[in-house]
């Protein structure tokens, strides 16, 4: 287990200096972390406080970056259809980039769906104590670190760190490139919405990019209905976020 | 400072968001199916928003290094983007970073 937790480490301990950057009480930054248990989505949305943004337009982007995780909720519900509510409970809060790429390497040498189900609440126990003491000690040791060394950087380069292994084609790194061109463009928009436009304009270019692959491939190379599904699955496999 | 007020509500709006997205498909899988094509689409979705967050924080921001256009951060995030995707490790990633900006800034 300990493997998937190193990627969460220094981003636990960026999280924690960032709440005390934007001078953010600790029972706030608990709740938070609590509630939301979404990094990526908990530093946009403090980047968007900090700038004073509309709520609404805070709120949506938060969303937006968290419905990656309907991609793993969707993966991940055929094992857990027999488990009773409080174990779905569990395992729906338990679901980060990190549970559902562990599983996903680990799938195939787990025999039953109560296998799967208990490997899963693991991990997720796992991630739950990483997170969160992770960004203790980043809000602890936040404020021990010289001002000299620039803390607010550490944000731009975790998510380079995030995204990059998420990038695992040419059309993933258009569409990011894509995504960073349209920000800078269009940052001048009022209300901050810059961000929620280009991610929407970049996924939008993603669908279009990506729109003969499993429509128009089926007439031009007569793949059968299976093996398109079986090309799809293996694509799904290795994607492999490492971001939380 | 932010409010709290504005803290709490953004906060419980998002935690609330967050988990009916994550539990969506769990409690009503028999009920809706995703199609391969939305989950296509899906995947994309740490490439559109990432990027998207990083670009104008680091391409707006005014640095000290007048020898770079004051735009040492920007130029030290494409450097650090080549030297994240051969190590693929976020700790190093941090280091390599802050640990040039430093040294552009302080010496």
């Amino acid at each position: 287990m300990l493997p998937i937790t190193t990627g969460v480490f220094p981003f636990g301990l960026v999280m924690g200096t960032v709440y005390i950057h934007a001078q953010i009480p600790n029972y706030e930054a608990l709740a938070m972390n609590v509630l939301v248990f979404g990094g990526s989505s908990q530093l946009a949305v403090i980047d968007l406080m900090l700038q004073k943004s509309s709520i609404l337009i805070v709120i949506a982007t938060g969303l937006i970056i968290n419905l990656r995780f309907m991609l793993y909720s969707a993966a991940f519900s055929d094992y857990v259809q027999n488990s009773n509510v409080w174990i779905k409970l569990f395992c729906t809060y338990g679901l980060t980039d990190q549970t559902y790429a562990v599983l996903k390497a680990y799938e195939h040498k787990l025999s039953s769906q109560q296998e799967v189900v208990s490997f899963y609440m693991g991990s997720a126990l796992c991630m739950l104590l990483a997170w969160h003491g992770s960004v203790l000690v980043g809000f602890i040791f936040g404020n021990f670190l010289p001002i000299s060394i620039s803390l607010d950087y550490a944000i731009p380069l975790s998510f380079v760190a995030l995204v990059l292994p998420t990038l695992k084609n040419k059309t993933y790194f258009y569409v990011a490139l894509m995504a960073a061109l349209t920000a800078i463009v269009l940052k001048p928009l009022p209300y901050n919405l810059g961000l929620l436009v280009s991610a929407l304009i970049a996924l939008g270019f993603a669908a279009f990019l990506t729109r003969n692959s499993n429509r128009d491939q089926k007439p031009k190379s007569l793949k059968t209905e299976a093996e398109l599904e079986f090309k799809l699955n293996v694509d799904l496999e290795s994607h492999k976020p490492e971001g939380l | 400072m932010i409010e709290s007020t504005y803290f709490w509500t953004t906060t419980v709006f998002l935690g609330i968001g967050t988990f009916l997205i994550r539990g969506l498909f769990i409690f009503l899988s028999s009920k809706i199916k995703i199609s391969e094509r939305t989950k296509e689409i899906l995947s994309f979705i740490p490439a559109s928003i990432l990027p998207a967050m990083v670009s104008p924080m680091v391409f707006y921001h005014q640095g000290e290094v007048g020898l770079l256009c004051h735009k040492e951060r920007l130029v030290i995030l494409i450097l650090a983007v080549v030297f994240c995707y051969f190590v693929r490790n976020m700790l190093l990633t941090l280091g390599f970073g802050l640990g040039l900006l430093f040294l552009l800034t302080q010496i």
